[in-house]
């Protein structure tokens, strides 16, 4: 039985791409809770189940096998329009390559998200919060590789999603500018309360979790809980 | 706006030339569609308008003559709503300056009250005085080939008495909206026209007081025109009745029904090739835009948007080009169309014709092209739906690349890098690779067709007037005349050569068939007029049967060998059986010819002729035309080089009108498919292209794979789409052929010769254009990004 204030319930989670002999079980049975406002890590080597655990967590696909319920939602039986009503509502992705719209601005990148968002913030307090006020108006291409991976922050944010999540948010970056984007993560956690998972396989940014999970093989392996959050300032590399 | 459109607008912003290609394209269709649907409606509308405000009656019929009290036995016919007899005869005209005479129709007006049928619109001037004074109203076309305004003399032989007539005014009739001498399939203003004389003076100089020769006859609703055909004929056999006809059979009206079906065979054929190449681009630009925007459209959705309003934005994407395509076609058609409009003055007459855009047929035309792109989109849109964002997210797996079947054989060993690149490529995606190639045989095939018109009209020319009219001249005589009227025609200045001829109106039937018009009679051995068959060869004239045109053969559902019936209108109405011997080929209306004696023979009226084919002396030529004026009994001389101008300047124009317009679409369109052919090689290419770049390939050496493939697809394209344009053109030509103008299929070497020529050229341009932008290529950038 899952703690009370569970935000999501994981339960023998599995996840196979393809059949036959040349199906890939990237997910083999996973069991886990995560709760509102925590920052979690997700660390694990390339092919360990991470993003696709991620993935399933953020509606982008469907589960092969076991239960997986968002505050008693079930996700694994939702439908399409349940799933887009789901990622709509409910989560902010970031990725390792922001994938931002090239020919909209940073601002029109944001305000495309808050345009179908029930309860957003505005596009300029979006990006005022991951410090890009000044930069609001310039198209990706103008921007720098960690001044797009916060306006990607900014966007995920911008409808206030219970639930942020994020792929290597740091993988393309340099040490100064991933220093600079985890901090806009950090600073969303704290201050909005947004439950946080980050997937990274730079074992260094555990630190700054509240708990850390260790995927391998598509199953979680173990996870540990930091007694104190570092401070992203601290993180050594 | 939604920030979504605002990403549409930039997308469409960044793929503009590609865009207004096939937007382009579109146009093209939809503006051929929109000036021949408009065209359509403004002749037809001008028709209608003048028919019914003018009075132009449903039956026809001409006669020796008869007491006007049978004319009031024609109105007593069931379904006879009005009935309106006349005077209609040859005059023979002597215009101030010009050498050559001209000849034309001379009718009645009643003197005292507008006609109950076929009235008259005047143009400038006024209609004749009946208080005499010898004032004729001379028809349009005529006046304005030869200048003549309200007030200007004319001499005129009318009935072999010298006369001379005061222009009163210029005028138009319902009657003669296509003014052509009878049985010409061709107008030709210059020398001949129509002219109208109050009656009384006009029967007074013909001898035709109380009588008429010529009547119309209005039909009641509901009235079956068929029998009151058949009762008129009855009524005016004793008076030398010469067969009454129906619209369908009128010269004037069905020239006008058969442009009017002319357009229609055009404004479907051409826009429904061009619509669905526009389709293929359409489909072609999304699927690669959908490649391009993978991770986009995963974002899209991951952040919450739906299948339906992703699959709507690429949805609007085809939609913003069909819009474009559609005003841009819309303005063309129009100004296209009001140009055209014009340019029908030179054949038809109407008191107006106004040019009436045909609006339905751009809501007709949208939709249409709407329907096109949305499936071109279709395919597209059925793949954005299935792209789980979660599988968008990861990069496209590299494509599974075997070596070509090309290679496998052996065949491609020798060849470089970039050909093996090209080939690989092609095979890795056959469907992709054989529908480019098939764009690019659309885009050779539809350059075919307009110049396939161009050398159907010199094929004409030629055939017509060379192969086989070989005289200078035709001489026709007022009356038919006893055989020594030839030997006059002899005597004639310059005269190297005359052969008679006899024409002689008849019904041909065979079964329940039947078809009305003249049959002519040539000498034996005729050397100035032939008669050719298929592939030119020279049929004589037999002295037991006919020979019909193709066309005839086909109207009255007989082969060679059948036997027709020949019931001769005029004189004792012989009826006779005669055999078809052969079919001729002929490009203008139909024909029938036999032997002049047999033809004698079977009328029964002893030796007669009706004219003579004459070649002159060209030293002689203006003596020959001088007396030819003189002499009464001539009534008519068609020049042979005055037909073949006014060919030129009239049909042969309009045909080379509208040859232009679509040749500058074909070639628009080719250009556009190629390019767009071109563009989407190298977007889809850039990465790899980039990356041998940063390997050490020179530009040349890069550049190379993308235009072996295009050249790859051009060579197996260009003999495919040689085969494809013969079709259109043969398919096109039977749309738009009509029995009183046909063109042959004439498919030449150097037809093809520029279609291939353009699709290179355009070939060369795009490349040489996508090669530049290739020069631009941002190396590291492009290797960064994610494709």
């Amino acid at each position: 039985m899952a703690p009370a204030n569970a935000v999501f319930e994981v339960r023998g989670l599995g996840k196979t791409y393809g059949a036959g002999p040349s199906a890939v079980h990237a997910l083999k049975g996973v069991d886990l809770d995560l709760f509102a406002g925590e920052l979690v890590v997700l660390l694990g080597a390339s092919g360990s189940g991470k993003s696709t655990l991620l993935n399933l967590l953020g509606g982008l696909d469907l589960p092969s096998a076991g239960r997986l319920t968002y505050r008693g939602w079930d996700l694994a039986g939702a439908d399409e329009a349940g799933l887009t009503r789901y990622r709509r509502d409910v989560v902010g992705f970031v990725f390792q390559f922001y994938n931002l719209i090239p020919s909209l601005t940073a601002r029109e990148n944001v305000a495309l998200i808050t345009e179908i968002a029930r309860d957003p913030m505005t596009p300029e307090e979006a990006l005022r919060l991951v410090g890009l006020e000044a930069r609001m108006d310039h198209f990706p291409a103008q921007l720098s590789g960690g001044e797009q991976q916060r306006v990607a922050i900014a966007r995920a944010i911008a409808k206030r999603p219970q639930v942020l999540l994020c792929d290597e948010p740091t993988g393309a970056l340099d040490l100064k500018t991933g220093m600079v984007v985890l901090e806009a993560i950090e600073r969303i956690n704290r201050e909005l309360g947004t439950l946080t998972a980050i997937i990274t396989h730079n074992a260094v940014i555990a630190d700054m979790a509240d708990r850390v999970l260790h995927l391998s093989d598509g199953r979680l392996d173990r996870e540990h809980r930091n007694v104190r959050r570092a401070e992203v300032g601290a993180l050594a590399w | 706006m939604n920030h979504l459109d605002l990403k549409l607008l930039r997308d469409l912003r960044s793929l503009k030339s590609q865009v207004i290609a096939v937007a382009l394209v579109m146009a093209c269709g939809l503006a051929m569609m929109i000036m021949t649907r408009s065209l359509i409606r403004s002749l037809d509308a001008a028709r209608d308008d003048y028919y019914a405000r003018h009075r132009f009656g449903h039956v026809f019929a001409s006669l020796q003559r008869a007491p006007l009290e049978v004319a009031e036995r024609l109105a007593a016919i069931p379904g006879v709503a009005a009935v309106e007899p006349g005077v209609a005869r040859p005059v023979t005209l002597d215009l101030p300056g010009r050498l050559e005479p001209a000849s034309g129709l001379i009718r009645s007006l009643p003197d005292r009250r507008e006609p109950r049928l076929g009235r008259l619109f005047v143009r400038a001037g006024r209609l004749p005085d009946a208080q005499g004074g010898l004032e004729v109203a001379v028809s349009e076309a005529f006046a304005e080939a030869n200048g003549l305004r309200p007030g200007a003399w004319i001499s005129a032989l009318l009935n072999g008495r010298r006369v001379e007539l005061r222009v009163s005014g210029v005028a138009l009739s319902p009657e003669y909206v296509f003014e052509a001498p009878p049985g010409a399939a061709l107008p030709d203003n210059r020398t001949f026209g129509v002219f109208w004389m109050r009656e009384t003076e006009l029967a007074e100089v013909f001898n035709l007081k109380g009588a008429f020769d010529t009547v119309a006859l209005a039909l009641g609703p509901g009235a079956d025109e068929r029998a009151v055909i058949a009762e008129t004929d009855r009524v005016l056999a004793p008076w030398g009745g010469r067969g009454a006809y129906g619209r369908g059979d009128h010269p004037s009206d069905t020239r006008v029904a058969d442009e009017i079906s002319v357009l229609r065979g055009l404004s479907f054929g051409f826009p429904l090739v061009f619509l669905s190449v526009a389709a293929f681009m359409t489909n072609a630009v999304l699927g690669r835009q959908i490649a391009l925007q993978r991770e986009q459209i995963a974002i899209l959705k991951a952040f919450g948007f739906s299948d339906r309003a992703v699959a709507l934005h690429f949805v609007k994407f085809a939609m913003v080009i069909v819009l474009l395509g559609a005003v841009l076609g819309a303005v063309g058609g129009w100004l296209l169309g009001s140009k055209l409009v014009i340019m029908y003055h030179l054949f038809f007459r109407f008191p107006a014709l106004d040019f009436l855009p045909a609006w339905d047929a751009l809501g007709a035309a949208l939709a249409a092209s709407a329907l096109a792109a949305l499936a071109g989109a279709l395919g597209v849109v059925r793949r954005v739906v299935r792209l789980t964002p979660a599988e968008a997210m990861r990069p496209e797996p590299p494509e599974n690349f075997r070596p070509s079947p090309l290679e496998k054989l052996g065949l491609a060993r020798r060849a470089g890098v970039s050909v093996r690149m090209a080939l690989r490529n092609l095979s890795r995606r056959p469907w992709r690779a054989a529908l480019t190639a098939m764009a690019l045989a659309l885009a050779t095939g539809i350059l075919v067709v307009p110049n396939a018109f161009r050398d159907g009209i010199a094929h004409v020319l030629d055939f017509q007037w060379d192969a086989l009219q070989r005289q200078t001249a035709i001489v026709a005589f007022n009356q038919e005349a006893a055989p020594r009227a030839l030997a006059d025609v002899r005597q004639l200045p310059g005269v190297t050569a005359a052969e008679a001829f006899r024409s002689v109106p008849v019904e041909l039937s065979a079964g329940a068939r039947r078809r009305r018009m003249a049959v002519q009679g040539i000498a034996a051995g005729a050397r100035l007029q032939r008669v050719l068959g298929e592939n030119g060869r020279v049929l004589s004239a037999p002295s037991h049967g006919l020979l019909l045109s193709k066309v005839l053969g086909e109207s009255l559902g007989v082969s060679a060998g059948d036997t027709v019936i020949m019931r001769v209108l005029e004189g004792g109405r012989a009826e006779s059986a005669v055999r078809v011997a052969g079919f001729s080929e002929d490009f203008a209306g139909i024909a029938a010819q036999m032997e002049l004696e047999a033809l004698n023979r079977l009328v029964g009226d002893g030796d007669r002729v009706s004219g003579a084919f004459v070649t002159v002396a060209s030293r002689s030529w203006p003596e020959f035309l001088r007396a030819v004026k003189e002499t009464p009994a001539a009534s008519r001389v068609v020049i042979k080089e005055a037909m073949r101008r006014s060919f030129r300047e009239t049909t042969a124009q309009s045909i080379g009108l509208i040859q232009t317009i679509y040749l500058v679409f074909a070639t628009t369109v080719a250009f556009g498919i190629v390019y767009n052919s071109a563009s989407i090689s190298l977007s889809e290419r850039q990465r790899e292209l980039a990356s041998l770049r940063v390997l050490g390939f020179g530009r040349g050496e890069v550049a190379g794979v993308l235009v072996a493939e295009l050249v790859l697809l051009a060579l197996v394209a260009l003999p495919a789409g040689l085969v494809i344009g013969s079709g259109f053109a043969k398919a096109i030509l039977t749309a738009v052929n009509t029995e009183t103008v046909r063109l042959p299929l004439v498919l030449t070497a150097s037809n093809y010769a520029f279609a291939a020529t353009v699709v290179a050229t355009a070939t060369v341009f795009s490349l040489w254009f996508v090669c530049r932008k290739l020069d631009r290529l941002d190396l590291v950038g492009v290797l960064k990004a994610r494709d």
